[in-house]
């Protein structure tokens, strides 16, 4: 358990950064289910909340995760680590994706097939969020 | 999973249900800050309520379960970082309380005026950019930021 507690000084900014990314990526997720499943009228703020929130967030705490797992070092491949590794990598599909479709919502906004596609993909990744979050911060075996 | 682990868990739920709270709450006071029609703004309001619910509950969570970890690891209760978190998580409450308290009345007035005909309205205009209360959202976000940053580097320990 001690070893947990006492980190070098280096690891501090980039576990500052992967957890401030992480914060806003949770927060600007949870917003933009808000938005599609509440206010479907409002494309643009979908799509501005997506562009200029949950990608800059993903970045900042996928970068961040990377730099801090190149002074870690960590030994063998556990499996709290793969957790963090797919949902930060394969949800850069999943975000994509859903910044598409927002964008094509706001471009057809007679349809509403997209807002409640990006908010199906975004309640999706908001869940996986919280069980990576789990899994890096109890880091089972 | 051993009690260590689960009591950092939920403090770590715990601060992001604060910043991710702070996040989407802001999302939706900044649209708020461009829209003119009063149901507009009173329904931007109402979402960034679930905002100011997170941070409530993760602000308990925080709290309990971060004197929990020191009891349970043994940190020194005057060091530093413990002390000044402990100071900032007062003061964080106090200007988010503060400012939630104008916001709620900001919320009322666009409700109100949304109910007699939805006209655009200079007081509101005017309460939605009162650098009071922008000034204690913000100051609130930059005093939990600089907790988490605390928690991060433990200055003192």
């Amino acid at each position: 358990m001690m070893v947990a507690l006492v980190r070098p000084d280096s690891w501090n900014l980039p576990l500052f950064l992967h957890v401030l990314g992480a914060t806003v990526l949770v927060g600007a997720i949870a917003a933009t289910v808000l938005i599609a499943v509440r206010a479907p009228a409002l494309r643009r703020l979908l799509v501005r909340t997506i562009g200029f929130l949950v990608l800059p967030a993903w970045v900042l705490m996928r970068f961040a995760g990377q730099w801090i797992d190149s002074r870690e070092n960590v030994p063998g491949d556990p499996a709290w680590l793969g957790v963090g590794f797919i949902v930060g990598d394969a949800g850069l599909v999943l975000l994509v994706v859903m910044a598409l479709i927002a964008w094509w919502g706001v471009r057809r906004p007679e349809r509403r097939w997209p807002v409640r596609a990006v908010a199906v993909i975004s309640g999706l990744y908001l869940i996986a969020l919280f069980v990576a979050m789990w899994a890096m911060t109890t880091k089972p075996d | 999973m051993d009690t260590y682990d689960w009591l950092l868990f939920l403090h770590v739920l715990g601060a992001f249900l604060v910043l991710g709270g702070a996040v989407l709450a802001g999302v939706f006071n900044f649209a708020a800050l461009r829209r003119e029609r009063p149901s507009e703004i009173a329904m931007l309001f109402k979402f960034a309520r679930v905002g100011v619910v997170s941070i409530g509950i993760g602000m308990v969570l925080t709290i309990v379960f971060g004197l929990w970890l020191v009891h349970h690891v043994g940190y020194g209760w005057g060091q530093t970082w413990i002390v000044l978190a402990l100071v900032l998580w007062v003061l964080a409450n106090a200007l988010g309380g503060i400012g939630g308290s104008r916001e709620k009345k900001t919320r009322e007035l666009a409700e109100r005026l949304a109910a007699e005909g939805d006209a655009p309205s200079a007081e509101l205009t005017a309460r939605l950019r009162d650098p009071v209360w922008l000034g204690l959202s913000w100051g609130s976000g930059i005093v939990i930021l600089v907790i988490l940053a605390l928690m991060i580097w433990k200055p003192g320990t």
